[in-house]
């Protein structure tokens, strides 16, 4: 677990969460939605919504709520099941998104937006990349007070989005707009995806409409706010997933024989075990300090996230690399669970800024070789 | 807001803020601030008179109640809580608090502390703990041997029985900071029939015996902080022996836990996050101007990352054995944590330095520093436990592996010391 002190509210949620997985879609199950076309189901989205899976960045006033008061802890809570159980899905967008709208939407779009965000009714995701793929302040899609034009990359499960949270530019300042997936000037470039799990696609604006209620306020901190919380869900589902993982490959080094002796016996699997029972710890480590440097508010939280996010992407994937060698053949087969991981693990890495991206902007946090 | 108070009662936030400002004020008429990159003296460096002089400072501090802050009051200590303690060591880290035996004053402080006020008899602590907290009696661990380091429980240094007294011969080495000490600690075998964790006892030795020679080892830095010592029918009477006769290893056990966290505890507390961006690096890069180099950039956010995980994790876990919430042999996450950090820094930094940390004019430190880090990388990674023995005590004890199959715990250990003789020349096995 990667918070150490969950309230009883917070463990009660995350039973809770763990109930509905295992009874609704448990890992064998995800299998089963990798040619869907959307990768997960509607009614299963909404019932999940019944579970708060969409409310905690939202406050009570506009239909949300959380569990604890921290709502970016709660949602953590449930990210790392869901990473553990490599559910589908656009839950971290989707949270991104309500809290967006809650944060700096018109009251029109909280009124409309929220209560159907929260009941699962809408699905929203969150357009953020450029087309190479790197996080660029809205760059890539020009907004002149009334249209859209341009493009994103790699946008999670947008072809089954109703709603997408477009990062675009104006004046050269970032500002943030909601866009209905069905509105005119839209085309959708779908992707094949390293992790079954999740959709990807190329999203191509051109003069698409939008009114001022669509808008939102916040500017660059508003962009960089929701950066932060995308990354800190995100580090909660990768710490999830390598934690189920290992588990997996602890258990399968002491069941596994080989020279007469259970496999985990021998020093070599042994060290190997240790040292990624270090990165792990590591990993919860930093994932759960991460958390609690936006939910505090903390004047580092931008650095810490950067840290976490370039610390987490490169040693997450080592993990899972580590566990495939212990497991040896079986876990290169189709039918072992592990690839699923080592997928959603790398993909992980790379979909809010990769490693040596958020390397960069720890040295520009601290305004290295700026002076001169 | 209240914390729990050892004795019972509570600790109000404003009685330890009374504490702190007093200590302040205390702090800053007394202690000079610590001067850059001296904080661990290396022991040629500890003349005589300087010992001197500094056993002195220590005396005024411990009268002053600022050593044992956490020690009971019968022992010479303050009787405070943790918290206390916490206070002290965030006020006094930018001054220079005296050491008198360099790094054998933290070995006595940190780990013989400890372990004596656990280990020790009731006459044992109110003799020896008072004089530990004034300074006269700075003590090293008299541990390793040219042949048991990583295999401690192996160890040759005998203990034999003269009457009531106790004679000792061996040889022990890697203790730091031996050269200022008065007395070590030390770990000897007192029953050869015995399997090998089973004879061992621990003895106060006096240092200044004319039967040990203590002698300091040069480093591969150049610097000699380790020392070896020779015993050569030193006597001790009975009073002398720590704990019971023969109980020797679990006592060993507890030590090594505590040195492991450097009580994990006090590490976590203490590992606060660096405020700047890896200043030795930046500082290279700056001397070779690669500030802007992007390259370089990677390097030193790499560093700085490193760092930042490394205590994130000791405030975790340490936090965590703090509280009884994680079982104290997670300490070992810590320390194999410094043992594989220390070394990607060491490298990262020479890649930063590049030819400016293999030559460098006499007067430039940052190349220098990088130098000596690479040389230093691996102290942690074999000190207080090899990376090796860490990942043992992980996988078997932490994740519950199956443990290695043993060829030497369960027989006498004078069939140990012939069968290895044998091992080399055992029969090859059929294929």
């Amino acid at each position: 677990m990667v918070q150490l002190d969950l309230s009883e509210d917070q463990v009660l949620l995350h039973d809770t969460t763990v109930r509905f997985i295992e009874a609704e879609l448990p890992i064998g199950q995800t299998r089963l939605l990798h040619d869907d076309p959307n990768g997960y189901d509607r009614g299963w989205l909404q019932k999940a919504a019944g579970l708060g899976w969409f409310a905690m960045l939202v406050p009570e006033a506009d239909g949300g709520g959380c569990m604890s008061g921290d709502g970016l802890a709660d949602a953590a809570i449930i990210a790392e099941e869901l990473g553990r159980h490599l559910q589908p899905g656009p839950f971290v967008p989707m949270n991104v998104v309500a809290a967006a709208v809650a944060a700096h939407g018109s009251a029109a779009a909280r009124a409309d937006l929220l209560p159907e965000l929260v009941a699962g009714e809408t699905v929203a995701t969150w357009a953020l990349s450029a087309m190479d793929g790197s996080v660029d302040d809205g760059a890539g899609v020009g907004f002149d007070g009334s249209a859209l034009t341009g493009s994103r990359g790699y946008v999670q499960d947008v072809a089954s989005a109703d709603v997408m949270l477009v990062s675009a530019e104006r004046d050269g300042e970032p500002v943030q707009v909601l866009v209905p997936t069905a509105a005119d000037g839209i085309e959708l470039v779908p992707l094949d995806s390293l992790d079954r799990s999740r959709r990807f696609a190329h999203v191509h604006l051109d003069r698409v409409q939008v009114d001022a209620d669509a808008v939102l306020g916040g500017g660059a901190a508003g962009l960089e706010a929701a950066l932060l919380t995308a990354v800190v869900l995100n580090l909660a589902d990768t710490v999830g997933a390598i934690d189920r993982l290992f588990e997996m490959t602890v258990a399968y080094a002491k069941d596994r024989v080989a020279f007469g002796r259970p496999i985990g016996s021998f020093q070599a699997i042994k060290h190997i075990l240790a040292d990624q029972a270090l990165y792990l710890e590591t990993c919860r480590a930093g994932a759960a300090a991460a958390a609690k440097a936006v939910s505090a508010g903390d004047e580092r939280a931008s650095e810490v996230v950067s840290m976490t996010a370039a610390y987490i992407g490169d040693v997450a994937n080592d993990i899972a690399q580590e566990c495939l060698q212990v497991h040896g053949g079986i876990g290169y087969t189709w039918e072992h669970d592990l690839h699923l991981f080592l997928r959603r693990v790398r993909s992980n890495a790379a979909v809010y800024g990769e490693p040596s991206w958020h390397r960069e902007r720890v040295c520009t946090w601290y305004g290295l070789g700026e002076e001169r | 807001m209240h914390v729990v108070r050892a004795g019972g009662g509570a600790l109000s936030d404003e009685d330890l803020g009374r504490y702190r400002a007093e200590l302040r004020a205390w702090i800053s008429r007394n202690l000079p601030p610590r001067p850059p990159g001296a904080d661990l003296r290396a022991a040629h460096d500890i003349t005589p008179e300087r010992l001197r002089e500094e056993r002195g400072k220590q005396r005024a501090l411990h009268a002053a109640g600022y050593v044992g802050i956490t020690v009971p009051e019968e022992y010479g200590g303050q009787g405070l809580t943790q918290e206390h303690q916490r206070v002290w060591l965030e006020e006094s880290s930018a001054f220079a608090v005296p050491a008198p035996g360099g790094i054998a004053s933290h070995v006595t402080l940190g780990i013989v502390l400890p372990t004596l006020l656990v280990h020790a008899s009731e006459d044992q602590k109110r003799r020896w703990i008072p004089r530990i907290l004034s300074g006269e009696e700075i003590w090293v661990q008299l541990l390793s041997e040219p042949g048991a380091g990583s295999d401690l429980a192996g160890l040759l240094t005998r203990a034999t029985r003269d009457g009531d007294a106790w004679v000792l011969n061996g040889t022990k080495v890697w203790s730091s900071g031996a050269m200022a000490a008065d007395f070590g600690i030390c770990l000897a075998r007192t029953d050869w029939d015995a399997p090998k964790h089973r004879g061992l006892t621990w003895f106060k030795v006096p240092l200044h015996d004319p039967q040990v020679t203590v002698r300091p080892i040069r480093e591969i830095n150049g610097s000699a902080e380790f020392c070896e010592e020779f015993l050569d029918d030193v006597t001790v009477g009975p009073d002398m022996v720590i704990g019971e006769v023969g109980g020797g290893w679990p006592i060993a056990n507890h030590m090594l836990a505590v040195e492991r966290g450097a009580g994990a505890a006090q590490s976590a507390g203490m590992a606060t996050r660096e405020r700047t961006l890896a200043p030795d690096l930046v500082a290279l890069a700056k001397a070779r101007g690669l500030e802007r180099n992007t390259a370089t950039r990677q390097l030193i956010a790499k560093a700085h990352i490193n760092d930042y995980m490394q205590a994130e994790l000791t405030q975790r876990v340490g936090g965590a054995i703090a509280v009884g919430k994680a079982d104290p042999t997670s300490a070992s996450l810590i320390k194999l944590g410094i043992g594989v950090r220390d070394p990607l820094r060491a490298a990262l930094a020479m890649e930063i330095g590049g030819r400016a940390a293999i030559a460098w004019p006499a007067a430039a430190r940052d190349g220098s520093a990088a130098a000596i880090n690479f040389l230093n990388g691996r102290i942690y990674s074999i000190a207080g436990g090899s990376n090796q023995i860490q990942r043992n005590i992980i996988s078997e004890r932490l994740l519950g592996m199956p443990r290695e199959p043993s060829t030497d715990s369960d027989k006498p250990f004078r069939e140990v010391l012939r069968d290895a003789q044998r091992w080399g020349a055992r029969e090859p096995r059929d294929s």
